[in-house]
């Protein structure tokens, strides 16, 4: 007896085992097996089942020329015989701005509220201890959210819908929309900290990553028969004539509303959510939006003068293209144990282009990391025949294995290589960006980029789009997303002609109206095809826009009247919490926003108060005033698995084939012989 | 008579082959360690993936001691069936066993791996890294999975050890649902077995020229 307790208690006190508890096995029943009501899915076994995914998930967009507005619906059943509370982490664009929760139960719909994260953990908490239904929405990350629902009874549905808002990214003549659709596992760097963990993911929380429980849910693994479906539409109206609307990853059903109205539906209706959802438009050629203005008037409530809030898009004038200039190019390659499948060919691929398109006056060199990182040259050399196929064989035996330890390859690309004078240096950095040590890395980047310019290439099916676009943010650079080998060429070529091309630095914006306050601050160097987007806060929504900057040594400026001029324009709602939105993003950048109780927290709260929106230090709940009458019993806390993304091979299929054919052989072997023996005693 | 002679001629001939192959089986892989000895001291002087033959499409990346039952071999890169065929192999993507996390190596019920059978919870494993570090395990759990469970592979922020092999041991033919995985952590040395383990890291560390743990 006291020796299976030992067992037991070793099962249970090993982490391994622990997570292996979390990721549920598929149960399987047989239709004589069902008790009480309960969706079933077919599995291929005819006559076995298994209960309906835990969460159904619908996405409703609507654009509006450059304004984004999506609705996520996401559909909680409890399928056990007992009370549940759901614990399911989703990703949304690493964007958006959360406004909105609603929590459906039956016919009654409860609208949340946004309350201060800790105080909104208590209302929660509370409901959850009164027996009361509850929903809270947070934000672990830009682009990872959070929501619990509790005291979900057996068989019951709760449905769950939350609001953001978001304008489009426009570049090189392509309007594009991101929706993400599941959470690649993430890597976890740092030392296990002694306390109980904050969540119930995966992973236990690291000096480096303290809520690292919160941010790896369980995956359910393909062909499990529990992938989470998603459905999606789109209701597009780019507000100008298009020569093509498409879908990069997905097979769609389009529709023509009117001239530029479209309609656009996932094929099938509902699809596993297991990689990345990309809708591409693009103007008849010629009819290119140079600018676009939203606007909002918000009347004051003491009637004074109001608010307006606008949303200002710029093209500047494309820049003849000079001499190329020689550079230095430093490309950093992720081979990480998450890299493997396909992600990991499409890395090389690039790669391997990256270096065909070197000339010989620039230097490069190349380094990989996973647990390690290992650099190919000392230092950068000249990009000569020789040193090319020298990297190119390198690059071709790349693996991807172990973890993904960041920093050094950061460190190796940023600090530790001089550079050379007079060139122009650029790192080039392929990654899926799964880790959850974003902070840290982001503050590496601003403080050791000095001349050098970051650019992210996101590899994979679901890359972690709150790194790469924020890395390249801090690097000063671009970001590129490749979710399929067949885009290597052409997304590659479209980078390579803009780190050719000559920068925008020096960027300025300038509003006559001196009341103006403008997100962000400082604008990023711009590179060809590139438009400055801001939210500007206002008090007369017209007036004269100034844009400057320089190429090289060149000034230039450009002088814009806001309204008529802009192909693009017209009022809509929302464009105040864009304009929060980003305030918010820029206060968060300053290092003293994570001290507790410091001036920017204060400054973020109050604005996410005024706007509605969720941040990492406010969040939505939504409580229902009746108790559900589910007994006062613990309510087991169940965390929902995601998808795992489509082409990873680090998770995928089974563990390996262990036995040998040998004992077979031997006793077939041994039988014949005898059979033999006994036929040559007999004769 | 002479149809009865042929029969026995053939029987005996399958027989003989079938044996054969299965015997070729255990000898490939009682052979490949010593060849991949060799391999393995020059790996812990420094080279890197030493291939054990010229073909070899793998390499040394560590050795595995478990002294309580007097066996030791040497682990190889990858865990596909032809590596196996040699070796026990570490399985791709998970934690190499030089890093931090969750290390897994797989072999054959029926070769390297049968000591698996014989492995009991609280016993000693002695993992040596191809940098010449000595890391004392102990075995924490021992369970039986499927093979699509595949969240035993998932990594961990300690250092852990799991250990694959077909189950159960006494099967006959190949290609079983089951497997059968040992899991260990990181542990003091049990003053029962401090005598043995001192006597391995010195032949370890004679061998790698380096100070062992």
């Amino acid at each position: 007896m006291k020796r299976r307790f030992l067992v037991l208690a070793a099962i249970l006190l090993f982490p391994i085992a622990a997570a292996a508890q979390v990721v549920e096995q598929p149960q399987v029943v047989t239709l004589d097996q069902v008790t009480s009501g309960m969706m079933l899915l077919k599995t291929n076994v005819p006559g076995v089942f298994v209960p309906a995914p835990a969460v159904a998930t619908d996405v409703k967009i609507q654009v509006r020329g450059l304004i984004l507005r999506g609705e996520v619906t996401q559909r909680f059943r409890n399928p056990q015989a007992t009370c549940a509370e759901a614990v399911y982490a989703f990703p949304l664009p690493e964007d958006a701005a959360v406004d909105r929760l609603r929590m459906t139960i039956g016919q009654r719909v409860i609208e949340g509220e946004i309350q201060e994260r800790k105080q909104a953990e208590q209302t929660y908490e509370q409901a959850k201890s009164e027996g009361k239904k509850a929903s809270l929405l947070s934000q672990e990350r830009p682009n990872l959210f959070t929501v619990s629902i509790a005291n979900i009874g057996s068989g019951e549905e709760v449905v769950v819908s939350i609001d953001y808002q978001q304008n489009i990214d426009y570049r090189d003549s392509v309007f594009r929309l991101r929706f993400p659709m599941t959470i690649g596992p993430r890597y976890i760097p740092g030392v296990e900290k002694p306390v109980v963990p904050v969540g119930v993911g995966w992973s236990v929380d690291t000096d480096q990553v303290p809520d690292a429980s919160r941010v790896t849910p369980p995956v359910n693994r393909p062909g499990s028969g529990r992938e989470n479906q998603l459905r999606l539409t789109v209701d597009l109206d780019a507000g100008f004539s298009l020569k093509r609307v498409d879908s990069t990853y997905h097979k769609v059903d389009t529709t023509i509303v009117s001239g530029s109205h479209y309609r656009v539906a996932l094929h099938g209706g509902d699809i596993p959510a297991d990689r990345d959802f990309e809708l591409v438009w693009q103007p008849d050629l010629g009819n290119e939006p140079k600018s676009a203005l939203f606007t909002e008037s918000i009347p004051s409530a003491k009637s004074g003068p109001g608010e307006s809030y606008a949303l200002v898009m710029l093209m500047p004038p494309a820049v003849k293209t000079g001499v190329r200039l020689p550079k230095e190019s430093i490309f950093i390659v992720d081979t990480s144990g998450s890299m493997m499948g396909t992600s990991i060919n499409e890395a090389k691929a690039a790669l391997q282009l990256a270096l065909d398109r070197l000339s010989p006056q620039d230097r490069f060199n190349v380094i990989e990391f996973n647990s390690v990182t290992n650099v190919l040259f000392n230092q950068a050399r000249p990009a000569s025949a020789d040193n090319v196929a020298a990297a190119k064989k390198w690059v071709s035996a790349l693996q991807a294995t172990g973890g993904t330890e960041m920093m050094g390859a950061l460190q190796a690309g940023l600090v530790n290589q001089a550079a050379s004078e007079d060139l122009v240096r650029q790192v080039i950095f392929m990654t899926d960006g799964q880790v959850g040590n974003e902070n840290e890395l982001f503050a590496f980047i601003r403080s050791n980029l000095k001349t050098s310019r970051l650019f992210t290439v996101g590899i994979g099916a679901a890359p972690n789009s709150n790194f790469l676009r924020n890395a390249a943010r801090f690097g000063r650079g671009t970001f590129t997303y490749i979710g399929d080998v067949n885009e290597v060429q052409a997304k590659m070529t479209t980078l390579f002609e803009k780190l050719e091309s000559p920068v925008l630095t020096n960027v300025e914006l300038r509003f006559d109206d001196p009341t103006a306050e403008v997100w962000p601050q400082r604008l990023p160097d711009l590179y060809g095809g590139e438009p400055v987007i801001v939210a500007a806060r206002l008090t007369k929504p017209n007036g004269r826009i100034i844009l400057s900057g320089a190429v090289g040594k060149e000034e230039w400026h450009d002088v814009h009247t806001m309204s008529a001029d802009s192909a693009l324009h017209g009022e809509g709602s929302g464009i105040g919490r864009l304009w929060a939105r980003r305030k918010i993003e820029a206060l968060n950048d300053s290092v003293e926003a994570t001290a507790e109780n410091s001036d920017v927290k204060q400054k973020i709260i109050a604005l996410a108060l005024e706007h509605h929106l969720v941040t990492p230090f406010t969040s939505l709940v939504a409580v229902d005033v009746t108790p559900s009458g589910v007994p006062l019993e613990k309510c087991e806390t169940r965390a929902v698995p995601v998808n795992l993304p489509a082409g990873w091979g680090g998770f995928e299929g089974s563990l390996p084939k262990t036995a040998t054919p040998a004992p077979l052989l031997l006793l077939c072997g041994g039988l014949l012989i005898g059979l033999a023996a006994m036929l040559a005693i007999r004769s | 008579m002479r149809v009865r002679f042929l029969m026995i001629g053939l029987l005996s001939l399958g027989g003989a082959g079938l044996f054969g192959n299965g015997v070729y089986i255990y000898a490939k892989a009682r052979l490949a360690q010593f060849l991949l000895q060799r391999a393995w001291t020059k790996t812990l002087r420094g080279e890197k993936d030493v291939k054990p033959w010229k073909w070899a499409d793998t390499w040394p990346v560590a050795k595995i001691e478990f002294p309580e039952q007097h066996q030791r071999f040497i682990v190889l890169s990858g865990a596909s069936g032809r590596t196996m065929a040699f070796g026990p192999g570490h399985v791709d993507g998970t934690a190499d066993p030089d890093e931090t996390g969750n290390c897994v190596i797989s072999a054959h019920r029926d070769t390297q791996f049968a000591v698996l059978q014989q492995v009991q919870l609280g016993d000693e494993i002695v993992m040596q890294t191809r940098h010449g570090k000595t890391i004392h395990y102990r075995v924490r759990a021992m369970r039986v999975v499927r093979s699509r469970d595949v969240s035993i592979l998932a990594n961990s922020n300690g250092r852990r050890l799991t250990l694959i092999t077909c189950y159960p041991f006494d099967a006959i033919r190949p290609g079983g649902d089951l497997r059968y995985a040992v899991m260990a952590a990181p542990a003091p040395i049990r003053p029962d077995l401090r005598s043995q383990v001192s006597d391995l890291s010195h032949t370890l560390s004679h061998q790698a020229g380096l100070g062992g743990g």
